[in-house]
């Protein structure tokens, strides 16, 4: 599980971003962006070292493999 | 034949009566503007209507017809766009305020392919903002309602397509599927929709949503028609770095071979039941339309549901970090342009790092190769298109529709080929769809198994109360 983001967090990772959002757009956001973190944390889980990202991706490749 | 009698035909139908001279392409071109402006008000899926250059384009045809230079089955068939494809001359705003005045000074290979075809240019269609929100409540243009129920939505993103074929206002059109937004709409508004393999329809001149997801595919009444509009747009294209270079089969000669032996997976396991699980009456017409495709010869093997369910994080994932890195700029430029809830799903994708959307696309190819290994064990996949039907405008709740599984979502991660067909309604008279996905580049499987169900079914011929 990753760890839930707080409007804090959120405040702080918009600022790095270079977003200015108020209060109100960032309490909006927050459940989607943490939808998103734990989606990520439970992808991480079915990848192990040798899976490439899918890059330039080539529908026909499954299927050749 | 009167002008009630000739819009809700099928292109196919349209066409043997052009060929017969029953009608002219001018006679199709009115009764669909007729309708059009009778009609359109309630269900907004027009954002701008060519008239004037529709009936230049219907003279024409009909012109061409007259001597004998005929161009195909889609000659002289009025059809309408999805205005995210740009149109030269013809403004293509996305729905969206950042883009209300902007007028293309190209086509789309898409829609250059549908006017050497002969088709006629009606107009560009309602969408949900460039592809990506909901029903829009706060952009220039309303949003579109379902023709089935003014109240409900119509799907989206291509919720004008649906709702404009539903209608009666063309006879074919284009829409483009991210995640599932050509086969939502056709199922929410009881049409049929096709998303072609990745890379077999060119995708220049569509405004991107997520270069990686994005398909170019059409809509229409029947699934030989979306056959017809396929074999138009379909091909390689230099000008996309995704389009393959894969050749075009001809999608009508197989359509009547039937489906005896064939084998249909349904990754039920483990994922019909993910969270809130599938709407209960949507299942129960579901589980109707696999005993028709017993009847018809097939077999049904059940499958394990969870890569499916699992591609459904990976498809959002690697979405909302492509829209946010395509509008990135113009949104730092003029944020209040977009309507609401663009904005808020585009900026979950500036909060994801790219070691994050680098994990996604790991895990894409991951799932990828499990889900097509099924491929060993059946012919093609079968499944509702959405998990419940179209919600009310007003109970419309973003976050509920996360709770359910998206069963539409792994065939973008994938770029397998899926179409939705009419599988019946629901106890409140709202339209259900049936998915059938099939290998890479066998589009002739999903169209000949969608086509066998739809002859001994009578789903695609109810037409909305307007």
């Amino acid at each position: 599980m990753a760890k839930e983001l707080t409007i804090e967090d959120l405040r702080v990772m918009a600022d790095l971003a270079g977003l200015t959002l108020s209060d109100d757009e960032l309490q909006r956001l927050l459940p989607g962006v943490n939808r998103s973190q734990q989606q990520v944390a439970a992808l991480r889980a079915i990848i192990v070292p040798r899976d490439e990202p899918a890059g330039v991706f080539i529908a026909a490749d499954g299927e050749r493999k | 034949m009167t002008s009630n009698e000739l819009y809700y035909l099928t292109i196919a139908e349209a066409s043997a009566g052009l060929r017969r001279k029953d009608y002219s392409p001018v006679d199709l071109t009115e009764a669909c503007l007729e309708r059009i402006e009778a009609l359109d008000g309630k269900l907004h899926s027009f954002i701008t209507i060519t008239a004037e250059r529709a009936r230049a384009q219907a003279r024409q045809a009909e012109q061409e017809f007259a001597s004998g230079k005929g161009r195909g089955p889609l000659h002289g068939i009025p059809i309408a766009l999805k205005d995210l494809y740009m149109t030269k001359d013809i403004r293509t705003t996305c729905h969206s305020a950042v883009l209300e005045k902007w007028v293309p000074d190209y086509d789309a290979t898409a829609v250059l392919k549908l006017e050497e075809a002969g088709t006629i240019l009606l107009g560009k269609l309602g969408m949900h903002e460039f592809a990506f929100g909901g029903p829009s409540v706060d952009t220039p243009f309303p949003a579109v309602r379902n023709p089935w129920n003014l109240a409900h939505v119509p799907g989206g993103s291509s919720s004008g397509s649906g709702a404009a074929l539903a209608a009666g206002f063309c006879y074919g059109a284009l829409g483009s599927d991210t995640g599932g937004s050509i086969r939502t709409p056709s199922a929410h508004c009881g049409i049929v929709g096709l998303k072609p393999t990745y890379g077999r329809v060119s995708r220049y001149g569509v405004v991107p949503l997520s270069w990686s997801l994005d398909h170019a595919g059409p809509m229409a009444r029947s699934v030989q028609d979306c056959a017809l509009l396929l074999q138009a747009i379909a091909g390689y294209d230099a000008k996309d770095a995704a389009s393959a270079n894969v050749a075009v089969a001809d999608f009508q000669s197989g359509l009547k071979d039937g489906i005896k032996d064939l084998r249909i997976g349904v990754p039920r396991d483990g994922w019909f039941d993910e969270n809130l699980g599938v709407d209960a009456a949507t299942e129960t017409v579901f589980n109707q339309a696999l005993e028709v495709l017993k009847n018809l010869g097939a077999l049904i093997v059940e499958l394990d549901g969870k890569p499916f369910s699992i591609a459904r994080k990976a498809n959002q994932t690697i979405l909302v970090a492509e829209a946010y890195a395509y509008h990135e700029r113009t949104y730092r430029e003029t944020p209040m342009k977009f309507g609401s809830t663009v904005r808020r799903r585009m900026l979950e994708g500036a909060f994801l790092s790219a070691a994050d959307y680098l994990t996604a696309q790991r895990a894409r190819s991951v799932l990828n190769e499990q889900i097509r290994a099924n491929f060993k064990g059946v012919d093609v996949f079968a499944l509702p298109t959405a998990p419940r039907p179209p919600d009310t405008f007003e109970g419309m709740d973003p976050n509920e529709q996360n709770l359910r599984p998206s069963f539409t979502n792994p065939f973008n991660l994938t770029g397998l080929p899926a179409i939705s067909v009419p599988c019946g309604f629901t106890p409140d008279n709202l339209p259900v769809g049936l998915q059938i996905a099939a290998p890479s580049f066998e589009e002739s499987t999903a169209l000949r198994v969608a086509y066998s169900y739809e002859q001994v079914t009578p789903w695609h011929e109810r037409r909305p109360a307007l």
